[in-house]
């Protein structure tokens, strides 16, 4: 499944895709998804919308094997191959190029900025090319060039969450799931932090996931989304103006 | 009036000390300070290193510095099955706090029982060219058998803290403890990382035995002796810090000296009990704490 040829970041990168078939998961007799399907298809950048406790987190954690589906497949397909992904532990999902900026960011808080990166890149497939992604990461976000001494746990909310979005793309992924990367920054932040995913996504050709519940924030990167209510995708929307024109995207997210 | 002389001797003999109190915590500033483990046993696998040595000593002359060494490997994986056990009882159901505690309790006095019964309880030691030698500068006295452990004191510390901050695996092992399931999101296995930092832990005391039957002679219960030192070093250089463990080890050792030389070295023993608790009170994130 790996091309034999090195991988350049701008030259063309194989598919990938994410597929989500009809899966159940929750916590113990906590029943949190039912039949969820969705689909992330190469190259594209997907939303999950959903207002809180809904389900979003639990099944971008189903998808990065932190918790297992009762029911249902989840699929990686990555050049025409059809990797299950159930059963895989979260390490063995990253090594198949699927990484994750987690709710809560996740930080290393008692290493550096540095360290967090480098360990960022601690996969064989990352580690080749970890100069020019920490270059490229320290162009990204220059506030982590210059604190890359400091201590993680020590740096702003909206620092951590630069650095934890910067921490996943250092292991070279095809995938990125992002889980609610507006939670607790301030509206000027939440643009510069997903306008800059937008622009690595082109610069890594990247294929996206993302959770957020702010919509209008959400919009400016997204192909297309999903509405998940209780823990069903109650709508499929094919661009961003079906969504923006649903019932529910007005009611809870547009104060209409 | 003590004279220059006799403190620049104290001052001497402390810091050699003091390299051998950093090997000697090392490997427990790497488990307690970085992996979360209470491995109070620490003292005890550096007394069963120090039987090794003189096993290999006595037996076939073997060089003290070169048997720790080469007794490091197989300790190395003594250490990944006592983790391994560890983990599976304790750790993996989160009963690590105190039954955890008692498990290395009881390898502590499992270990000592072990050496009893093999060497019974007399003193042993070791013979090497650079034993009861000694130079000065001075009038400052350096007797071999502090330089040598002092030396390789440091060797360790230096060599521990390059791997730690300068691979990918040490970077891990520094980041397991404080977040395990960011660690897989790193794309790695945190309890092989766990795993592999605990037996490196083991071969580091291994090798501190092998120091500690340089310097003196040795019988099964002194390890007793060791464990409010190493806690003391652990706690005072910050946990996890290799900068501090030298530190740490360094002030110990000074302190150690100089309260030995003025008041009588029964008193030795209660200067590490002195600085944990003052450490704990006033900086219990210790010197080099992060
Ligand atoms: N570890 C857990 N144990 C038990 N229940 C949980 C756990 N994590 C989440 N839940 C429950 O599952 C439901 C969905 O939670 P989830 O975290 O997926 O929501 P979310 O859409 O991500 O919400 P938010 O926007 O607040 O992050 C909630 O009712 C929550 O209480
Ligand atoms: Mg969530």
């Amino acid at each position: 499944m790996r091309s034999s040829t090195t991988r350049t970041w701008k030259g063309p990168t194989l598919a990938h895709s994410i597929v989500v078939d009809n899966v159940s998961a929750g916590y113990g007799a906590v029943r949190v998804l039912h039949g969820v399907s969705i689909q992330v298809n190469d190259g594209e950048t997907v939303v999950l919308l959903g207002t809180n406790g809904n389900g979003k987190s639990t099944l971008i954690k189903c998808i990065m094997g932190i918790i297992q589906p009762d029911e249902g497949e989840i699929y990686l397909e990555a050049d025409g191959e059809r990797i299950n992904l159930a059963g895989k532990n979260p390490e063995e999902i990253v090594n198949l190029g699927v990484a994750l900026v987690p709710e809560g960011r996740r930080l290393f808080p008692r290493l550096t900025v540095e360290e967090n990166l480098l360990l960022g890149a601690y996969r064989e497939e990352a580690r080749r090319g970890i100069d020019r992604n920490i270059a490229f990461a320290f162009e990204a976000f220059p506030v982590l060039a210059e604190r890359k001494n400091q201590l993680a746990g020590s740096m702003s909310g909206g620092e951590q969450q630069m650095l934890a979005v910067a921490r996943a793309l250092m292991s070279a992924p095809k995938v990125l799931l992002v889980d609610e990367p507006s939670v607790g920054l301030a509206p000027i932040l939440v643009s510069r932090v997903i306008a800059k995913i937008r622009e690595l996504k082109e610069e890594y050709q990247l294929t996206v996931l993302m959770a957020e519940q702010n919509f209008n924030q959400a919009v400016k990167i997204a192909d297309r989304g999903y509405i998940i209510v209780h823990g069903e995708i109650a709508f499929a929307g094919e661009d961003t103006e079906a969504l923006a024109g649903h019932e529910l995207v007005k009611k809870y997210y547009l104060g209409a | 009036m003590f004279s220059i002389e006799f403190l620049l001797n104290a001052l001497v003999a402390g810091i050699l000390l003091g390299g051998f109190y950093a090997a000697m915590s090392a490997g427990l500033s790497l488990s307690f300070g970085l992996l979360d483990v209470v491995n109070i046993a620490h003292p005890a696998f550096i007394i069963f290193g120090s039987y090794l040595t003189y096993y290999v000593n006595e037996h076939f002359g073997f060089d003290p510095i070169l048997a720790g060494l080469v007794f490091a490997v197989p300790s190395y994986f003594l250490g990944v099955a006592v983790y391994k056990i560890y983990y599976n009882s304790f750790e993996k159901t989160g009963a690590e706090s105190l039954r955890g505690l008692v498990f290395f309790f009881g390898l502590f006095f499992l270990i000592e029982v072990i050496l009893i019964i093999t060497y019974g309880v007399d003193y042993r030691l070791v013979r090497a060219f650079y034993i009861g030698k000694s130079t000065s500068i001075g009038s400052v006295g350096i007797a071999y058998r502090l330089f040598v452990p002092f030396l390789v004191g440091g060797i360790l510390a230096a060599v521990l803290y390059l791997f730690l901050t300068k691979t990918f695996f040490g970077r891990a092992i520094m980041g397991v403890a404080q977040d395990s399931l960011a660690v897989q999101l790193m794309g790695v296995d945190p309890i092989r990382i766990k795993t592999v930092a605990f037996g490196i832990g083991i071969a580091t005391a291994v090798i501190a035995g092998s120091l500690l039957i340089i310097i003196g002679p040795v019988e099964p219960t002194i390890g007793r002796e060791y464990i409010g030192r190493v806690f003391a070093v652990t706690v005072l250089g910050g946990l996890g810090s290799m900068t501090g463990t030298l530190v740490g080890g360094l002030i110990l050792g000074v302190a150690e000296s100089f309260t030995s030389s003025f008041f009588g070295p029964s008193w030795a023993l209660a200067v590490s009990f002195g600085i944990l608790l003052i450490c704990l009170a006033v900086r219990p994130s210790g010197l080099f704490g992060r």
